[in-house]
Parts: C-alpha cells; structure tokens; sequence
C-alpha cells in the first residue's frame, strides 16, 4: 500500500485493518500525531484529509490510499504557519499533548470559516480535549490565526 | 552512576559533599574551577556549575531538575538563572537536568518548582555573573568594581569596553568560584515579572516535543498490559492462544502486575490484549464499591482519637439546633491526555529508563526494586550511602509529561517496563490502552464531610465542627480556618488506602476547601449575611487572601445578596486565590456566565504562566465539579474512557478572567492554588440561585448547563 503523508510517499507493509495513527506513530517514526483514547473521544489523534479533520486512531490506514494526508509535522518547517504562529504568539500549549489535535482542527475549521464565530469554534473544537485547560487560549489563537490570514487573503 | 559525559563529571566534582537534604543551604560553589571546560562538542562549553552551560557560540543553556508536565518549570526556572546572570531571554535554552546527585532528590509536585529553585537558581546565576566579571577584569587588567554585567556581555565603565559571554568563555575557566553573590532587590529585575515566552512552546506546536510514548530505539518491541479489573486481583489462568495466533504479537507473559502482550507495533499488542482470555482470582476487594465505602464511613463515629483540632470549647456551643450539613465527594481520576507509558532497555546488565515521571528519584527506586535481586540492591545500597553516587546499573531519562497532576509520583509504569525489559533483554515501549489508564489510577479519595454550626444572635458564626472522613482523606485545608470563629473543632477518621489513591491535583486542599467553603455560605445564608461580606468581616487574620477577595469582588462586580453569584477562597501552596463564579439563567438551566480569579502568590516569576495556571485549573475543577466522577462497583472501576468519564469541553468553557496581586513576598506555588476555590464558589452561586446546597459533585449536568430541581 502507499500512502502519501505531508507531500511524501510512503510504502506501507501493515495489515489493512491497523488505523493511521500507529503506522504514522511506529512505523513512520511521525509522532507528533499522539494516542489519547483510540475510541473517537479525545482528538488528540486528528490528521486532516483533503483539508478535513480525520481521527486517525479509528479509521483503518486503507482507507487512505490515493488521499493526502496533512499532519503536524507537515504544517511548516519553521512554525511559521499562521495557525502555529497564532498559538505561539498566545503561548496556548501546557503540557502540550493535545496541541496537534487542537491545531489541526483549527485549521480545518479555517479552511470552512474565514471568519468562526464562537458558536463555529465550539462546534469544530469541542470534540478535541485538553486536560490542561488551555481552550480560552485555543479560542484567542483561532480568532488571531483567522485575522492574519483574513489580511493575507489566504485560506490555511 | 551513569557512565557520565564529561561535562557531567564535572557536576559531580564540583558537588562533592553535596546531598539531596542539604541542597539549598548547602551548595559548594566554590571548588576550584581548573577542570570546568568541556571541549568534546567543538565548542567550548564553560560549566561553572550543575545548572549552568555557557558556550562560545553566546547559548546559555539552564539544566532543570524538574518535570515538564505543563506548569512551566521549564521556562520559570531558566528565568530566575537569567535574571541574575543578565542575559536576553532569547539567548536561554534549556535542558532536562539528569538524575545525579548534585541536584538532589528528583520530584515534582506540590506546586513545589519555584519555591525550591528561587534560591539555588538565582544563586547559580548570580555567582557565574561574579566570575565573568572577574574573568573581563583580568584580561583588561581593570578593577572588578569597574566591570558591569549587561545583556550577555561585560562592559568596562570607564572605557566603553566590552566583551561577551561567549567571547569571556576561556578566560572564564581559571577564575576562584566565589561561594556567594549578592542576588538583586525585586525593583531590579527585568526578566522576573515579564510574561517571557515559553521555552518549550516552539517544539509544542509542530509534533517535535518528545513525550515518553515517542521514545523510540533501535530494535524496540512494543508491549501494553491487562490489569486484573478487580483491585489486586492476579491471573488464575490465561487463555493466550487466540492472542498469539494474530500476527506480529511476540509473546504473552505474566509479570507481578498483569498480563503482557508483546508485539511488532502498539496496535497490534492492543489487539493481542483484546482477545486474551483471563480467568481471574479477583481476590478480597471484589465487593467493593463507592456504596459500601460510603456506608461504611456513615457508620464511624468521631471520639477523642479522631480529634485533630479543638480551640475554644466547640463541644458546648455544639448541639441539636446547631446548623447541619453532609457533602460527600467522589473518587476522580488524572487522565493526564498522555496515557501511561514507559521505556525500557536491559543490556549488558545495565537498565535504561525513559519515563514520563513526576519523580525520577522515585522511578529509580522502582526500577531497582523491581528487577534486582534483593541482595545486590541492599548491597548497592549500602554502596550508594557509603560513596554518595547512585548504582549505575540503572539510568533515568526523564521525558517531557503529556499531563502529569500527581498520577506520575506513582512509578508503577516504571516497575513493569523494567521487568519487562529484564525479561526480554530487548528495548521496549510499554503502553497503556485508555482503559487502563482509567481504571488502574491512584484516585482522589472518596471523603464524607459532616459538618455543625452555631451561630450567635447578630448571625456570626461562634462554633465549628467539620469531620472528615474518607479513604486516605488528610486534614490540610479544613485544620487551619481563614476565618475568625472562636471554637473550632475538626475530626479525621480515614480508613486508609483500601484501593489505590493517591495525589490528584490539590490532594486534599480540593475537598476540605469544598465543604469548608460550601458550609460558610450555608451559616452566612442562616445568619442573613451576604457570603462575601460575612468572609471580609471574619478575615482579621487573613490579610493576604482577604485582599484577593476584596478585589475578586470588585473585579466581578460582586452584588450584594445577589443570586447570581458564588464565591469561594482558599489558601494553598504558599499562595492565596479566591474564585467568583457567575451564573446566568437559560430556559430551565443555570449556565456559568464568568469566572474571576484573583492570585496572590508572591513575587510573580511569570505573570503569563501563572495566568494560564489558573485557567487550567479552574478547567480541571470544572470537570470535576460539573462532569466526571469514578464510581466502584464489585471491585472495579465502572468508567473505562472519555465518553464515560467526560472531561470539560471548550463549549462547556466559559470566559475566565484572571488577576494577580502585585507583591514582593516569596514567590510560591501556582500549578495547584487555583483548583479548590473552584468546586464550591460554584455550589455556592447554586446555593445562592436554589437555595438548596449542593451535597454530591459533580452536580447535574449537560450541554444545556446546570440542572436545576
Ligand atoms: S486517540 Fe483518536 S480520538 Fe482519541
Ligand atoms: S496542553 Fe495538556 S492536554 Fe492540552
């Protein structure tokens, strides 16, 4: 099977049914997308497909074939993502364990709503948990990440 | 001992006769400095003491001995080396201090970090500041006096000159390391107080950052493990055959704790585990339940040896018409988003450790004690006391922690890798599902408060009686009132560790602060008082949270026997916070409008960090108080995941607000403080809008807000 992740293709030898989140964890050494409950409830595990959120730790890694997969070691290699930047800027992460999760969402919420209100965050957000309690951070940086990208005229 | 790096010789050297006890007070800085320089990476790197790497390349770099779990040590710690040794923020890097002994004894907790470090670290900057000035002089031939330290450089008054840290490197080594140096006055400092961005943010928000579960090594197996679902159950027979009929599994093995899958990834281990078929011995605790404990405690009555506090003469004023109230208070879970993991390699006789732990001093004891024989650990021991070193047939590696909130003092994860990796002779990655995580916590206590009042005829509180009980419960928080009521009596009647408890983010201050706090409002309701008026008027000798209070009060705008409003203070960690939680009504809900926190903790080291501290707790008390509990039935945990044990969600978040005291005394905790206001300023504002108290958390609860009955 190959599988393309951040613009690169990957040849895969695992069984079909193992979910995306343990091949990218240990056979692809990509990390950063991280096993939080493995059942659909916690978003830690979220990698966007063609822009949208995917929980990657209950969807088999056949069901990517021919899709691109966006990670978050694919966001940029300087953190200079306006999302990223927004998240520096705010310094939202704790622990910082959920952040790829909290990210990515973000992002795909961006690429529907240029401008999210807080009933838009809400809804895209809620599904991804923070046991450090960063969400009024994460909400600040949303808002930030879409001004810049408002200005810059750019979808993330 | 590890087989130590140069540099880390050098620690050792420098700290002879350095021990975990004496490690404040008793530093020794002023060995000679001939053999500080390391030229093994290319660049000269002066190492004028454990904490402090200064290279030619102009980077400074902080060594921290405690865990990063979120709270910020690893950026409040390098702040207070900066600020004396006068560098820009951005020269500072850091790095996860090893476990030997010139740093002492390795634990986080207690919202301990910055009052342990204020001293030392401040101390490790300011000397190696003296040394560089010593170093500038000397190869100007000028009078130390003349020589001032500024933005990582030396400058010579009179003639302008400078040179920099990295270029004052070599000179550097050679200087006599002075024993002290004067540490500057508050109003000097230009790094403390400033919300310095984070250290670790870069890395946190691109996948970089290593957490334990990302350890990998070359060659590693990864395993995960059942538990017995009933409390100190063990296996009676195991049923492995359709487990290792699935591809890629390695091996099933029992180890002291459970049953271990090994396999080629953590997959296929979890499915490995979900088709093993264990018959098991659950043991004595299998009828335990959250029920019985309750009853149980229902029936033990106080007398004199369950007497902690008695000032005044409580007992007389204490009888049938006084005020009465129960809280009972369930058992809670961590699940720090990272489950528990840990890695593992024995080779060549040697035990490798990487953890995600709050105590790496702790993990090596587990680890020890897990796979030495007893003889070789009790001779070890005796060696270790005798030479002052650790056996180094075991290294820590302590790893960045995906949440820690006390579930990482307990090392368990620790003992099982390790027994694992001595029985494979194989690096290994141990993971824990979710499940288990959930359900082989070291819990909060379950604790019942009873609690009398009496009060006097202007409505003020005369006497007190506040009994806790619970498993393990402690007294911290309810043994000490902020509040001026002349007889006071306090019982503790604890049936001790019956299940596994342990420390969950405040320990004890969250429950005590919740009945404490919950039953003022309910005499201040009895007494016609407004609750926070009646707290100002009894706080005579609480000053420090007093004044949180005051300004919580004006912050949110506090009105006089409003409905609407709850308020709850606590003092905890050295530091004093009070908590306004706002309601508003929507349709048949009550809905949390706003939260104000007010902080008192001293001199703030990082006024940014210690916001999103507070933040962070009162998000985790909020779970606490509106969402999750762990109930026992027959010996088990009844909740396995997120879906059943719910933890807050950003639509369930509401604006927060936080505000810190200015002040100028020591500077104390800030990862705890903000969780035991919480739970009751909500009761409270319930109380206010119901006037019913609230007896169980969490309170009734949906996405629609608060239930009202
Ligand atoms: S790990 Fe995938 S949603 Fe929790
Ligand atoms: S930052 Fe720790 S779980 Fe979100």
């Amino acid at each position: 099977m190959r599988i393309k992740i951040n613009q690169t293709e990957y040849d895969i030898h695992v069984d079909s049914d193992t979910p995306l989140l343990w091949v990218l964890r240990d056979h692809l050494n990509l990390t950063g997308t991280k096993y939080g409950c493995g059942i659909g409830t916690c978003g830690s595990c979220t990698v966007l497909v063609d822009g949208n959120p995917v929980r990657s730790c209950i969807t088999p890694v056949s069901n990517f074939d021919g899709k691109e997969i966006i990670t978050i070691e694919g966001l940029s290699p300087d953190n200079s993502h306006p999302v990223q930047q927004a998240w520096e800027t705010l310094q939202v992460p704790q622990c910082g364990y959920c952040q790829s999760g909290q990210i990515l969402s973000a992002i795909a919420l961006l690429n529907k709503k240029i401008d999210p209100s807080d009933s838009d965050i809400d809804q895209a957000m809620s599904g991804v948990i923070c046991r450090c309690g960063t969400y009024p951070r994460i909400r600040k940086a949303i808002k930030q990440a879409a001004a810049s990208l408002r200005l810059i005229g750019e979808t993330p | 001992m590890k087989p130590f790096s140069p540099d880390r010789r050098k620690f050792l050297k420098l700290s002879a006769g350095v021990t975990g006890a004496s490690l404040v007070l008793g530093i020794n800085w002023s060995c000679s400095n001939d053999a500080n320089i390391d030229h093994t990476s290319g660049t000269d790197v002066f190492i004028p003491n454990a904490w402090l790497r200064i290279d030619t390349k102009g980077s400074v770099t902080v060594l921290v001995a405690e865990s990063e779990m979120g709270q910020g040590p690893f950026t409040l710690l390098p702040m207070m080396v900066a600020e004396e040794l006068e560098v820009d923020w951005h020269q500072v890097r850091v790095e996860r201090a090893p476990l030997t002994p010139v740093y002492g004894y390795q634990m986080t907790g207690g919202s301990s970090s910055i009052r342990k470090g204020w001293e030392t670290l401040r101390q490790a900057g300011a000397i190696t500041k003296e040394i560089l000035r010593q170093a500038a002089a000397l190869s100007w031939h000028v009078p130390v006096s003349e020589c001032r330290a500024e933005q990582g450089q030396i400058r010579h008054i009179p003639s302008d000159k400078t040179l920099t840290y990295a270029q004052l490197v070599p000179q550097a080594v050679g200087v006599q390391i002075p024993e002290t140096a004067l540490l500057k006055e508050p109003e000097e400092f230009h790094i403390i107080g400033t919300p310095a961005p984070r250290l670790d943010t870069p890395e946190k928000i691109n996948g970089k950052a290593r957490f334990g579960i990302d350890i990998k090594l070359p060659g590693m197996v990864y395993a995960t493990i059942t538990h017995c679902p009933v409390f100190g159950g063990k296996p009676k027979n195991i049923d492995a055959e359709k487990t290792r009929q699935i591809k890629g599994v390695l091996d099933v093995f029992s180890i002291d704790e459970g049953v271990v899958v090994l396999a080629k990834d953590t997959w296929t281990a979890f499915k490995g585990k979900a088709a093993l078929q264990i018959d098991w011995d659950f043991g004595d605790k299998q009828s335990l339940s959250s029920d019985s404990i309750i009853k149980t405690l229902e029936a033990l009555h106080i007398d004199e040896t369950t007497e902690i506090v008695k000032q005044g003469t409580p007992d007389n004023l204490l009888d049938e018409k006084s005020i009465k109230s129960r809280y009972t208070l369930p058992f809670q879970a961590h699940v720090t988003l990272e489950p528990m993991n840990c890695t593992a390699s024995y080779q060549d006789g040697k035990l490798r450790i990487w953890a995600p732990t709050q105590s790496p001093s702790e993990a090596y004891d587990a680890a020890r004690a897990a796979t030495q024989s007893k003889i070789t650990r009790a001779t070890n021991k005796i060696k270790s006391k005798l030479f002052d070193s650790v056996d180094d047939s075991i290294e820590i590696n302590t790893t960045l922690l995906g949440g820690g909130f006390g579930r990482r003092l307990e090392q368990d994860f620790v003992s099982e890798a390790a027994q694992i990796a001595q029985r494979i002779e194989k690096p290994v990655q141990l993971t824990w599902t979710r499940e288990e995580d959930i359900q082989h916590d070291f819990y909060q206590p379950l604790t019942l408060h009873e609690m009398r009042g009496t009060l006097d005829a202007r409505g003020l509180p005369v006497a007190w009686h506040h009994t806790i009980k619970g498993t393990n419960a402690k007294p911290e928080g309810a043994n000490i009132l902020p509040y001026d009521i002349p007889h006071i009596r306090v019982d503790l009647i604890d049936i001790g560790k019956i299940l596994p408890v342990g420390y969950w983010r405040s320990v004890q201050h969250a429950y005590n602060a919740f009945a404490v706090e919950h039953f003022f409002d309910e005499l201040a309701h009895a007494g016609n008082h407004d609750p926070l008026e009646l707290r100002l008027q009894l706080m005579s000798k609480a000053a420090r949270l007093k004044k949180t209070l005051e300004v919580a009060a004006d912050k949110a705008g506090w009105r006089h026997n409003s409905d609407l409003f709850g308020v709850a203070s606590h003092a905890g960690f050295g530091s004093y916070v009070s908590e306004i939680v706002q309601l508003k009504e929507q349709g048949n809900r009550l809905k949390i409008a706003k939260i104000t926190c007010v902080l008192d903790c001293g001199i703030v080291i990082n006024p940014d960090i210690a916001k999103a501290q507070m933040e962070g707790s009162i998000v985790f008390g909020l779970t606490a108080a509106l969402k999750s509990s762990i109930k026992i039935k027959d010996g088990q945990v009844q909740q396995s995941n997120y879906h059943n044990y719910p933890i807050l969600s950003m639509a369930e978040t509401p604006p927060i607000e936080v505000f810190i005291i200015d002040s100028n005394e020591n500077p104390e905790g800030i990862g705890e403080p903000g969780v035991p206001p919480l739970a009751p300023a909500i009761a409270n504002a319930l109380f206010a809008a119901t006037g019913k108290p609230v007896t169980d958390l969490p309170v009734p609860f949906d996405s629609q807000g608060i239930k009202v009955t």
